[in-house]
């Protein structure tokens, strides 16, 4: 009976029952949006933040990240590459010797970083061949050919087949000096990174520098890119037990911790925003609930007079509430997963918001939503208890008069 | 007459308190969050581009033709001294400085990092930006005597401490800076760490080596010639003006904006205010309906009394501006307890800051300071209560419709 | 002696609807009501009689006195226990908003029943009962708003009586009704009261209306100044 009370007067008062049902409709839509637009456009900037160059798991010295020095390097490879060959969840590796040099052209000269890489195993690592822009791109019978980053080839002012000198220092810390022909040019749109980066073969690499048999990282992905922090925590098992507790595995999200902080900081300032307009809206909601359970207080009177407990009462009034709040969230919802849909097919693209990506060090030119059911479901469920919470007070209210000043409320 | 409407409007008010109570906390929360956010957000956008300006480019830079888009040892601006000349005569400039920039590589025994040397006077940079502010960790005034210099044989350096974390050094530690000088050939100098910077600007922490003006130039092949002028105004409106002077002054050399040069920057402005003006609209959208409901209920449980009144000679005009003043000092509360507690919040936020250092790592990251400074603008008090205006106004048409169409003055006779 | 169905003693009310007014709505008012007794409490405006009604329903509380029902002292009685007594052992009609307007004629007179926890066919018998009895059989399924001022009244008076509760009170039933109405309802009360052994009080100014109860109740200024059987 109290149900069928509770439907008849949603029914019986249109007016007050659309307007809630569409403020708490469009503030779920409105939330479901905006947090699959943050966490799609975020996990899009990190993908491409970790699949551009960094990769997904990194092995590397412990004090290496810190200080990126040759004191700190894998000086037994080959031991790593044994532990790797035998592991069931990694679906490739690479290494890769990272050294800083000053290249040379006709007439500039720019510091930037030189890296022996395995040109073969890093098209499965990173998208360095993916981005090629101009000739080729290495292989593994290259010499002294060198990729080389766009923005870094127009401050050097040089072109596929130009040369190049650069010194630098070997792996044994001797002088070096080579001269390279350039083969390719990448642009990945990391501004920073094309404007500082080129690679070489490492087997040429390693007769150049001294570097045999050495490396300052091995990247590796996983089987699956989502089970990269666990995967991690095997591989240091792995490592500290058969190779030397110096090495360490590092998930993506551990070391690139302060971009992933970043877009928890976006997150917490998009959730900041959206907390402030539904407060608002909380307090529009009480106030229609507070109207409309006012404006039926002589009949509250009449029911509490004719035996009608308080909480018969309370019941109910927050089942009409609950049931109006479902329906609401349901439909904003629906909406809501709708627009993740097809946002997450078609991104919307801020051209004016590009420069300021580029500024960070973030290739983005679109940004997605992501259409998760579980963040659909947690933000309806939030919309819910907050609707539910902003009756509350004006229902508390209206039973708390006693049924002789209900009845002749005025 | 209108003292017998405020009273009457008053006292409908006072009648139904908790309602009213209710409408006037909307309001005054939905402002409060307002102003916190644009405070906060402004801040933050304003603390970044501040840093810019004043570290690293000022209002307007002076670039020799074609040096921005690529920096060479061949372009650089021959003759300082016409420019100091203008400089030192404006009064609209609050101070200036010169620079000499090169990108090279530098090293200690154990690790290199590509960088760069600007040749400084470290004088002109104090007055520029209080460049010894900036000393990492906080140097106490003893340590900042000893660290803001370049020393005696001047081959000190002021190095970013992202930088100087790279290569593992500290003060005392010393260099090898390696490039290329005006005559082509790769020159190498030894600097030895005198303090460590800590700018917030990401460009400067991380690639930055700041060295005496003399010795850049020595190591450089440099004469008179400097790479950059930076120029800080007193106004920053005045910002255009003094760029087309210049510009007329110096046809030769390239005159550019702090927004010309960091676009992103002034990106970041403009999207912050597109954002806030869509929250506001949202936040008042939320704002009038809660006011329209209240208000079409009061008019429509009071049509009786609305009847009486005028069948006892008021006009219809006369309720009219009852129903109106109402909504207006629901409204007109609402904003002024909004306007003093959001106030409030951006006075404390702006002497003390919002300390966001649990996301340490990720301002690091992006060269922003953890603690964000509120900024407190007469537009945000006006715009709110321009809004606060509109929604009231706006609020009261269809309570007012109600109300003509209703002819109270009939509904007592039908009893 | 027997005690009295209902039994009233010294009741005062004072009303404070101001921090310096203070307003004495009924004075040191004794009265006792048999069971079966259909009863009418008049007298002028402001006399005190919605007062005096509202305190034997529980809706009010006396100031000072005592109100025994069926010899259940209703004055030392809890908020919830108040509740629970007009539920099961009164009957109230109002002088106006009586129904509950979302639901038809037929739940409205079902609706103290199911508070009560009757079953589905209980409930249709006794309304069916009702109905007939207040010839409002054919206006069941309709909603409140699509009722004439006396038909609803007349399902306001099924709904009170149709828990079978001890006591009926009634709140100027017939004040919003015309005459043909007014005496149509008076009528079915007084048919109530005999077939069922409802006690009725009922409050009331029209004299028409005073004229047909057997016990006659007279409030002045808050005090009774007659109490009186008629014939």
């Amino acid at each position: 009976m109290i149900f069928q009370l509770a439907v008849r007067n949603i029914l019986a008062h249109k007016k007050r029952s659309i307007v809630t049902l569409i403020l708490i409709a469009s503030s779920t839509a409105m939330l479901v949006f905006a947090s699959a637009w943050m966490e799609g456009s975020h996990a899009l900037m990190l993908k491409n933040a970790v699949e551009i160059y960094p990769g997904y798991i990194q092995i590397c010295d412990k004090d290496f990240p810190a200080a990126t020095s040759y004191d700190h390097l894998i000086f037994d490879a080959s031991a790593i590459e044994k532990i790797l060959n035998n592991q069931p969840n990694i679906a490739s590796y690479a290494m890769r010797f990272e050294s800083f040099v000053l290249f040379s052209g006709d007439e500039k000269s720019v510091g930037a970083m030189l890296t022996g890489v395995q040109p073969a195993r890093e098209v499965y690592l990173s998208r360095l061949a993916a981005s090629l822009q101009r000739g080729s791109y290495l292989t593994t019978d290259d010499t002294n050919q060198i990729y080389i980053g766009a923005e870094l080839a127009k401050r050097l002012k040089v072109e596929v087949d130009d040369e190049l000198a650069f010194v630098g220092s070997g792996a044994d810390y001797s002088f070096t000096a080579d001269k390279v022909i350039i083969k390719g040019i990448f642009k990945t749109g990391l501004f920073d990174f094309d404007a500082s980066s080129a690679f070489i073969n490492k087997k040429y690499f390693d007769h150049i520098m001294a570097a045999q048999n050495l490396a300052t990282q091995f990247v590796v992905l996983p089987k699956n890119p989502q089970l990269a922090q666990q995967v991690a925590e095997i591989l240091n098992a792995e490592l500290s037990i058969k190779v030397a507790e110096q090495y360490q595995a590092q998930s993506w999200q551990q070391r690139m911790s302060g971009l992933v902080q970043a877009m928890e900081l976006d997150s917490m300032f998009g959730y900041i925003t959206l907390g402030v307009i539904f407060i608002v809206i909380f307090f529009v909601v009480m106030i229609y609930t507070l109207l409309a359970v006012y404006g039926r207080v002589r009949e509250i009177g009449v029911m509490r007079a004719i035996g009608t407990t308080p909480s018969q009462i309370m019941a109910m009034l927050m089942l009409e509430n609950g049931l109006l709040a479902s329906l609401s969230v349901f439909a904003g919802g629906i909406v809501g997963g709708i627009l993740a849909v097809y946002f997450e097919y078609n991104p919307i693209v801020i051209s004016g918001m590009e420069e300021q990506f580029k500024q960070y060090g973030l290739a983005v030119s679109s940004m997605p939503t992501i259409f998760m059911p579980a963040m659909i479901v947690r933000d309806m469920t939030v919309m819910f208890v907050l609707t539910l919470l902003s009756t509350l007070y004006p229902v508390l209210k209206v039973n708390r008069i006693p049924p002789i000043e209900a009845i002749h409320h005025v | 007459m209108f003292s017998m409407t405020a009273k009457i409007a008053w006292a409908s008010l006072v009648r139904r308190r908790v309602r009213s109570l209710m409408v006037v906390i909307m309001i005054a929360i939905s402002l409060w969050g307002l102003l916190f956010i644009e405070g906060i957000y402004d801040g933050m956008t304003e603390q970044m581009i501040d840093t810019a300006i004043r570290v690293d480019c000022g209002h307007i830079s002076i670039f020799a033709q074609g040096y921005r888009l690529d920096p060479d040892l061949y372009k650089q601006i021959a003759d300082s001294a016409v420019i100091d000349e203008v400089l030192q005569h404006d009064q609209r400039v609050r101070s200036y400085t010169k620079r000499l920039q090169q990108t090279g590589l530098v090293s200690t025994a154990h690790a290199a990092r590509g960088a760069s040397i600007y040749g400084v006077n470290l004088q002109d940079e104090e007055r520029q930006c209080s460049l010894s502010g900036y000393l990492y960790p906080r140097a106490n005034s003893d340590r900042i005597q000893r660290e803001y210099d370049f020393g005696v044989k001047l081959c000190g350096a002021l190095i970013g401490y992202k930088l100087a974390d790279k290569l593992q050094v500290k003060i005392g530690s010393k260099l090898i800076f390696s490039a290329q000088n005006l005559q082509g050939e790769l020159q190498s100098m030894v600097l030895k760490v005198s303090g460590v910077l800590k700018s917030n600007n990401m460009l400067f922490d991380d690639k930055v080596i700041f060295v005496s003006a003399a010795t850049a130039r020595k190591f450089l092949g440099l004469e008179g010639q400097v790479s950059h002028v930076a120029i800080l105004l007193n106004d920053e409106t005045q910002t255009l003006a003094v760029q087309q002077e210049l510009s007329r002054e110096f046809p030769q050399l390239e005159i550019l904006r702090w927004d010309q040069l960091y676009p992103a920057l002034l990106q970041s402005r403009q999207m912050m205010k597109v954002s806030n003006m869509v929250i506001s609209t949202l936040i008042f959208c939320a704002v009038s309906l809660g006011i329209i409901g209240v208000m079409l209920v009061s008019v429509l449980e009071r049509l009786r009394e609305f009847g009486i009144m005028q069948a006892v000679g008021t006009t219809f005009g006369q309720i009219r501006n009852i129903v109106v003043v109402e909504s207006l000092l629901l409204g007109g509360s609402g904003f002024i307890l909004g306007a003093v507690i959001g106030g409030l919040t951006l006075v404390y936020f702006r002497a003390y800051g919002l300390d966001l250092s649990v996301f340490s790592t990720a301002f690091e990251q992006f060269g922003m300071d953890a603690v964000t400074y509120a900024v407190i603008r007469p537009s945000f008090f006006i715009n709110a209560a321009i809004a606060v205006l509109m929604s009231t106004l706006v609020s009261v048409l269809l309570p007012l419709r109600v109300l003509k169409s209703s002819q109270p003055v009939e509904i007592i006779s039908k009893l | 002696m027997t005690a009295e169905f209902l039994e009233i003693k010294q009741i005062t009310k004072v009303f404070q609807p101001a921090k310096e007014v203070k307003v004495l709505a009924l004075q040191s008012v004794n009265l006792s009501i048999s069971r079966g007794d259909f009863a009418v409490i008049s007298g002028p405006s402001g006399s005190g009689k919605t007062t005096l009604l509202n305190i034997i329903g529980g809706l009010d509380r006396a100031t000072s006195g005592t109100v025994t029902l069926d010899g259940q002292l209703l004055s030392a009685m809890s908020e919830a226990e108040l509740c629970l007594t007009r539920r099961e052992h009164i009957g109230f009609v109002f002088q106006a908003y009586n129904l509950i307007p979302v639901l038809s004629a037929k739940e409205n007179i079902e609706y103290v029943m199911r508070l009560q926890g009757s079953s589905n066919q209980q409930c249709a018998e006794r309304t069916q009962q009702l109905a007939q009895k207040l010839s409002i059989d054919t206006l069941l399924n309709k909603l409140p708003n699509q009722l004439s001022g006396g038909q609803q009244q007349r399902v306001a008076v099924a709904r009170a009586v149709a828990a079978t509760p001890k006591l009926l009170l009634a709140d100027e039933p017939t004040a919003n009704l015309d005459s043909k109405s007014a005496a149509d309802l008076l009528d079915m009360l007084q048919r109530l009261n005999e077939d069922e052994g409802v006690t009725i009080i009922f409050s009331s100014h029209d004299p028409v209306v005073i004229a047909k109860a057997k016990h006659s109740i007279v409030l002045k200024d808050g005090e009774v100044v007659a109490d009186e059987y008629l014939g």
